[in-house]
């Protein structure tokens, strides 16, 4: 497990003194995908932030290709490949589709989003509308695409696929699993199966703010996944 | 209570006694400085309490000051002259009250445009009562205003001036001890949570406003006959601004502080204005230093020696609160094809499920699903676009949080909604008194030695409740999940709304939050919403188990028959559909 | 006759034009980042006393646009490290903040420069002839100016990316920080360039009017309740704001008399922030 590209290790925190993640550790080997699974509330998303550098963890520390990032700013991650697509308001609301996707390049062009706008054309038909008038599963297709264009060798998705309908989910499975195969690891908190059957390598569930199963995804065993999940 | 009259009685003999030592032109200087505390001490008021901060009260002094100098114009040396005073209090008070019922009415958290109304108001006060000339007397304002009958020189109307600042403080020392004190730090605090007890929150904070305003009313009454003048520059934006800067200066979060800001202020300003250029300086740099870094004020300075003072309130005579009537039925609801919009996003999408026999309605449901959604339009959280919600056989058209928790409806949120800044005990008993209080209750000391059966049990199960006087915010997460729990089921509701109560709590307390709910389900005769992830609990608790999705009913019945069914498997595991 | 009326609907134009060059600053610090700073027309004193200074020093007056933006940009920065983000750009707090910074900098003028008035002269003098109107030139100019000004910063506004950035930031900083914008440097550049742009306003005015210490007083109002109709954070509603107070000033003052355009203007402000609080084009 020592030695992984993108390292969590033993992080606590939450909102505030709030202690919602306790002592997590998650390690990601370089082309890996892992998906975190588990009910709402136990901690998923927080540990998602607290490794982005959105909340700043109340111990532990977080390794990118063996340097220490903990409690760097998003912005100074992005820089050294660190890519975070949140779960809830993902994309800007009152920019345009178009400026969404552009807003960081300097030259503002898109030429070589094609192969997205291909995968979801939807998107390129309303390059011109404003982003906050896209149904809730459109908008997290316009933010993975955000996403996997920003061209970092770590991408944290937290539930890419709320919202959005079955062709679609296969598609993004699609897409991750070409980046994973050009070299990229991904940490993907999901719930829908769907994606995690066609994505993960390795399996973590999560229950009350700690890790109670990791395995490959081969070696686990869907009842026990169901149990975690499902009524 | 005895230290209550203690410090008080103090204060008194202190202002009555100091011009003793101080001599004529002081007692005139101290008074105008004490005109000015009395209408600070309102802004500590709204401010420091209430959370409301008035940037136009010069507005309130000045239209008292030029009513008052009719009045003494009118009466003459008639011992009549002297209902003017309070006269003019009460219709600056009244106005104020309108003015800000008006303007809370239904809105919640309104600070700032609140604050920004006052000033617009004030500055068209200004242009009035500079340009209404036949009136106002214009620029040089109305002159020669005759005394108040029967005080000769300064020093008499000086004491007339002590007496009213020191009735003044002791009676605002006395309403933020009161349970309304509790209110309107409940208000500052945490407006919504108030709302949902039942409060309405928009008369409570026009009350405080009005006592405000009736406090510069005074201030303005008494300019009148101590400065024989009154001009346009009291409702100038300067004045009211340097009311603001007394009240920080001084310390807004205590009674004394504004007056004791309007004080030093005052007094060192018109000592050294003229000597020391620097001196407004040094006031400027004092205030923005106060916004920065001491929100106390100069009251911070004396605060190591109040912790030495008498002033400790003694332990209330435990007193059981007035029962709520029991009604044999809980509390029904229907939600027919009720539907939700919020911009593009359709929340719910035709929702129809009601409530049946059972007493304990589990809803469970993937991410946004409407769950909460569901929730917030039956609560007046979010507006409906469409269909009818029914609570107890009535059609409610627009929920509004305190009237939907008058009919018996208690929430808890899902990310514990307390008041952080008061004691466990003030949050226990703001509870307690939602829908208990009749008129007057709130001015009763009396009613912080309230407490109920039901209280006593949740402090016999939730051990952290007997640390009363600690605050809120000192406890953890799980300890304030309960907390509000508590508060929810104190009220007694008929019906219960509970947005995933275990959230981010351990094991223990996960099972301990279980037992109360159980036990509280026999004792109160009360239907429980639940909107839950933790199967563990529903399978625990539930008597019913609803699916939502995508905004609408998918499946009902019990835990079982939930499991078992396709539909409900599929939706959770994002199966092809 | 006719002409008479082309006078009034120039006289018009011109009040709005400078009303939105006057509001402009605040626009950018009140509109696209929450901060009521109420020392807006502190900022713009600060700026015609640097203009003052520039035309007593007998440097050509253009120099002055540099000088005041410079002058107000670094007062700008002082503030936006020691109050601002301190308070975390919350609306109430800067809002007290700014109260006591606007004391602070008059008081500071006051003892640098006195009380009494300064008059910057016309620094291009003389009158057109506009349809046989005479029209002074100054004015002209000014009107010139802040349209271009303002249609520039329209047009930047809408194509560069630090506008969008700034959008973005103001509307999802979570995200904003995600995408890799630096959210701190980008709002204390948009705090500055708000100071030094009421720093340039001042400069623009400061040949019309007295030089005084409590000169700012007047355009904080105006400019404050300008942006309350108009709504904040959009270009619609600067335009709108301006338009509306500064046009039903500039009809009321000529028609009936100032007094009653000033009560207008805070009657119809009262109005929207009870029922309107957001404005008329307020940010999405």
């Amino acid at each position: 497990m020592t030695g992984g590209y993108f390292e969590i290790e033993k992080i606590s925190g939450g909102y505030g003194s709030g202690r919602v993640v306790r002592d997590v550790s998650i390690s990601i080997g370089r082309g890996e995908v892992v998906c975190l699974l588990g009910r709402n509330g136990v901690g998923k998303s927080t540990l998602a932030k607290l490794a982005c550098g959105f909340l700043r963890p109340l111990s532990g520390a977080v390794r990118l290709a063996g340097h220490e990032i903990t409690g760097a700013r998003p912005s100074e991650n992005l820089a050294v490949g660190l890519t975070y697509c949140p779960q809830e308001r993902v994309v800007f609301d009152d920019l345009t589709v178009a400026e969404n996707l552009s807003l960081m390049r300097a030259n503002r062009r898109l030429d070589d989003l094609d192969r997205y706008f291909q995968v979801f054309p939807r998107l390129s038909e309303r390059l011109r509308q404003h982003a906050g008038t896209l149904s809730g599963g459109e908008k997290k297709l316009l933010s993975l695409v955000r996403g996997l264009a920003e061209g970092s060798d770590m991408i944290v998705i937290d539930e890419p696929t709320e919202g959005v309908q079955f062709e679609n989910v296969v598609r993004m499975a699609e897409l991750i699993v070409a980046r994973k195969n050009a070299g990229a690891s991904f940490l993907v908190v999901e719930q829908n199966l769907t994606l995690v059957d066609r994505i993960a390598d390795r399996i973590v569930i999560m229950d009350h703010g700690e890790v109670v199963l990791s395995a490959a995804a081969s070696e686990v065993d869907r009842e026990d996944i169901l149990t975690h999940l499902t009524v | 209570m005895a230290s209550f009259l203690v410090r008080n009685a103090l204060i008194l003999a202190a202002l009555v006694l100091l011009p003793l030592f101080l001599g004529e032109f002081w007692a005139y200087q101290l008074g105008l400085y004490f005109l000015y505390g009395l209408a600070a001490l309102g802004i500590g008021l709204t401010w420091g309490q209430v959370g409301i901060l008035p940037l136009g009260q010069g507005m309130f002094v000045a239209i008292a000051a030029y009513l008052t100098a009719y009045g003494l114009f009118g009466f003459g040396t008639s011992p009549m002259a002297y209902l003017v005073l309070p006269a003019a209090s009460v219709v600056v008070a009244v106005f104020g009250f309108a003015f800000a019922a008006l303007v809370f009415r239904g809105r919640f958290e309104q600070g700032p445009s609140f604050s920004l109304m006052t000033l617009a108001l004030t500055l068209a006060a200004f242009q009035i009562a500079n340009g209404w000339s036949s009136v106002t007397g214009g620029f040089n304002g109305l002159r020669n205003i005759p005394g108040l009958p029967g005080l000769d020189g300064f020093l008499d109307l000086y004491h007339l001036i002590a007496v009213v600042l020191a009735l003044s403080i002791a009676g605002v020392d006395y309403l933020v001890r009161a349970p309304i004190g509790v209110l309107w730090r409940a208000i500052a605090d945490n407006e919504r949570r108030l709302a949902f007890l039942g409060y309405d929150v928009a008369l409570l904070k026009a009350a405080g406003f009005a006592v405000a305003c009736g406090l510069a009313g005074l201030a303005g009454a008494l300019y009148a006959p101590q400065q024989n003048l009154v001009t346009p520059d009291l409702a100038g934006f300067a004045f009211s601004g340097d009311l603001v800067i007394f009240a920080a200066v001084g310390g807004r979060a205590t009674v004394l502080g504004p007056v004791i800001g309007a004080l030093v202020v005052g007094v060192l300003s018109a000592e050294l204005r003229d000597r020391f250029p620097w001196w407004e300086i040094v006031i400027a740099l004092f205030f923005i230093l106060v916004v920065l870094r001491l929100p106390g004020g100069l009251m911070t300075l004396f605060a190591p020696l109040r912790r030495l003072s008498l002033g400790r309130n003694a332990v209330p005579v435990p007193l059981e609160a007035p029962s709520k009537p029991r009604t044999a039925s809980p509390l029904s609801v229907a939600f027919e094809d009720v539907r939700v919009r919020v911009g593009d996003v359709t929340i719910l999408d035709g929702l129809s499920v009601r409530t049946g026999e059972e007493a304990v309605l589990c809803v469970i449901g993937p991410n946004g699903a409407g769950k909460t959604s569901a929730l917030n339009v039956m609560t007046g959280v979010l507006p409906k676009r469409g269909g009818r919600i029914v609570i107890d056989g009535l059609d409610v058209l627009r929920p509004e949080p305190a009237t939907v928790a008058g009919k018996g409806v208690a929430r808890k949120f899902q990310t514990p909604s307390v008041f952080p800044k008061l004691t466990i005990d003030e949050n226990l008993a703001v509870a307690l008194w939602a829908g208990r209080w009749r008129l007057f209750d709130l001015l009763r000391p009396s009613l912080f030695g309230w407490t109920s059966p039901l209280l006593e049990e949740m402090r016999g199960r939730f051990q952290f409740l007997e640390q009363g006087g600690k605050l809120a915010s000192a406890l953890s997460h799980g300890e304030r999940q309960l907390l509000e729990l508590t508060m929810a089921l104190i009220t007694e509701p008929r019906l219960l709304l509970l947005d995933e109560p275990c959230a981010g709590l351990s094991h223990e307390e996960t099972s301990a939050v279980i037992e109360a709910i159980q036990w509280a389900r026999q004792y109160l005769n009360l239907r429980i919403i639940i909107i839950e992830h933790d199967m563990e609990l529903v399978r625990r608790l539930a008597d019913r188990v609803v699916v939502l999705h995508q905004g609408r009913f998918l499946a009902d019945g019990s835990i079982e028959e939930v499991q078992h069914n396709p539909e409900v498997q599929a939706v959770y595991v994002g199966g092809s559909r | 006759m006719e002409t008479l009326l082309l006078t009034q609907v120039i006289n018009v134009v011109y009040e709005v034009l400078i009303l939105a060059i006057i509001v402009l600053g605040l626009a950018v610090v009140m509109g696209l980042l929450n901060v009521l700073n109420i020392a807006h027309g502190e900022f713009i004193m600060i700026g015609a006393y640097t203009a003052y200074v520039v035309q007593k020093s007998g440097l050509p007056y253009v120099l002055a646009v540099p000088a005041a933006a410079g002058v107000c940009g670094i007062i700008g920065l002082v503030v936006e490290r020691f109050l601002i983000r301190p308070l975390r750009y919350e609306p109430f707090e800067t809002l007290l903040a700014t109260w006591g910074l606007g004391l602070l900098l008059r008081k500071l003028v006051e003892l640098g420069f006195g009380r009494g008035y300064r008059s910057v002269e016309i620094p291009v003098v003389g009158s057109l002839n506009f349809f046989g109107e005479a029209y002074p030139t100054y004015r002209l100019v000014l009107m010139g100016v802040s349209a271009s000004v303002l249609a520039g910063l329209f047009l930047w506004y809408r194509r560069a990316p630090t506008g969008a950035r700034i959008r973005a930031m103001v509307g999802n900083p979570v995200l904003a920080e995600a995408v890799g914008i630096k959210t701190r440097e980008l709002a204390r550049n948009t705090f500055v360039t708000g100071t030094a742009m009421a720093g340039i306003a001042g400069v623009m005015i400061a040949p019309l009017t007295p030089v005084e210490p409590f000169m700012g007083l007047a355009f904080i109002v105006n400019s404050f309740f300008a942006l309350v109709v108009g709504g904040m954070g959009t270009v619609a509603g600067l335009f709108a704001g301006a338009g509306i107070i500064g046009g039903l000033q500039s009809v009321l003052s000529a028609t009936v008399n100032p007094t009653t355009a000033y009560l207008a203007m805070l009657f119809l402000s009262i109005l929207f922030l009870w029922q309107r609080p957001r404005g008329l084009f307020p940010r999405p």
